[in-house]
């Protein structure tokens, strides 16, 4: 009886010490590197807008340069057919 | 003691069963580590793109300021080949597209509104052909639109000549004959289309010398008199000119 006791108690005594050893000997991030990654993750989503932005940005510049573009060849066109025209 | 060893072992089950989810919960060194090479590789990846575009936009920038220095020299030259200035080109544009507005809105008036812009449609129709005479209609894309907008008020004007009548007067008062009538500048500034007048409105004038006052005659569309016309007006003044002539 007392040795079944004894076994009993040497169980529970081993599964609660597992049990301890996995939930608090894990190694876990300090608060300092916790916020390191946080900033880390802000600087990402700063970074992503700021793509976003930038993307918008070049799109109407495209477009404003290819409308310069095209008024430009408009230009040489309606040169050239004055000249043409009036034998210059 | 039996109990005290069951409550131990339900204790330690529960932190075993409860564990995986407090390591789910807290992230694990590890856990970081892999974060922290992960977003460190996006950051680097998002800057130099981010480098990239603000080197493009620059570059973009940088082209779109040669091309308004190019405009502008080239305009210069065009503005100095046609010998006007920028002024003059501006106030002929704006005409343009003044005149191109108001047509498309008098094409969308009902044939009887669009009498009431009779005047105004002349107005334009002289002015257009003026501008096509002008130096700008040298340049192609301008003289397109001044053809378009003669083709538009050529069209408005058809439509008014398809409607348009006249009111006869007394003689005492207007000297009102469809010779007079056809000789009138808004009808056909010319004498000799009297006939016109008269067979398009033979239903009321069966002698062309008889026309009363408060008759409305239609006056057809045309700057000539069709065979027709001319037919009968030969056939008029051959039977004047029997009547005219002495009984022997």
């Amino acid at each position: 009886m007392i040795l079944k006791n004894r076994i009993g108690t040497a169980i529970a005594v081993f599964t609660l010490s597992v049990a301890l050893f996995i939930s608090g000997c894990t190694s876990k991030p300090s608060a300092e590197e916790l916020r390191q990654l946080n900033d880390l993750k802000a600087e990402v989503n700063s970074l992503e807008k700021q793509i976003a932005e930038q993307e918008r940005v070049k799109a109407n510049l495209e477009k404003e340069v290819a409308e310069k573009n095209d008024q430009l060849k408009q230009c040489q066109t309606d040169k050239d057919a004055v000249k043409k025209a009036t034998g210059q | 003691m039996k109990t005290k060893i069951f409550l131990t072992m339900v204790l330690a089950l529960m932190f075993l069963i409860d564990a995986p989810s407090i390591l789910a919960q807290e992230m694990t060194k590890e856990q970081w580590q892999q974060e922290m090479s992960q977003f460190t590789a996006k950051r680097n990846d998002l800057k130099s793109k981010l480098d990239k575009l603000n080197g493009d936009i620059k570059n973009l920038q940088e082209q779109s300021k040669k091309m308004d220095a190019d405009l502008a020299v080239c305009n210069g030259e065009l503005l100095k080949l046609l010998g006007i200035t920028q002024a003059e080109y501006d106030a002929y544009m704006n005409e343009l597209s003044g005149y191109e507005r108001r047509v498309n809105e008098l094409m969308r008036l009902s044939d009887e509104e669009l009498l009431k812009y009779r005047d105004e449609i002349m107005k334009m129709n002289g002015r257009a052909n003026e501008m096509a005479k002008h130096k700008m209609a040298l340049i192609p894309r301008i003289n397109d639109r001044i053809k378009k907008l003669q083709d538009n008020i050529a069209s408005l004007m058809k439509t008014l000549d398809k409607s348009k009548t006249y009111t006869v007067g007394t003689w005492a008062k207007d000297r009102d004959c469809l010779w007079n009538i056809a000789k009138k500048k808004d009808i056909y500034n010319n004498a000799w289309m009297w006939p016109k007048i008269w067979q398009g409105n033979k239903d009321k004038i069966k002698n062309p010398d008889i026309i009363k006052p408060k008759w409305v005659l239609k006056i057809p569309a045309g700057t000539e008199l069709t065979k027709e016309e001319k037919s009968a007006a030969n056939s008029y003044y051959k039977k004047k000119a029997e009547a005219a002539a002495p009984v022997q």
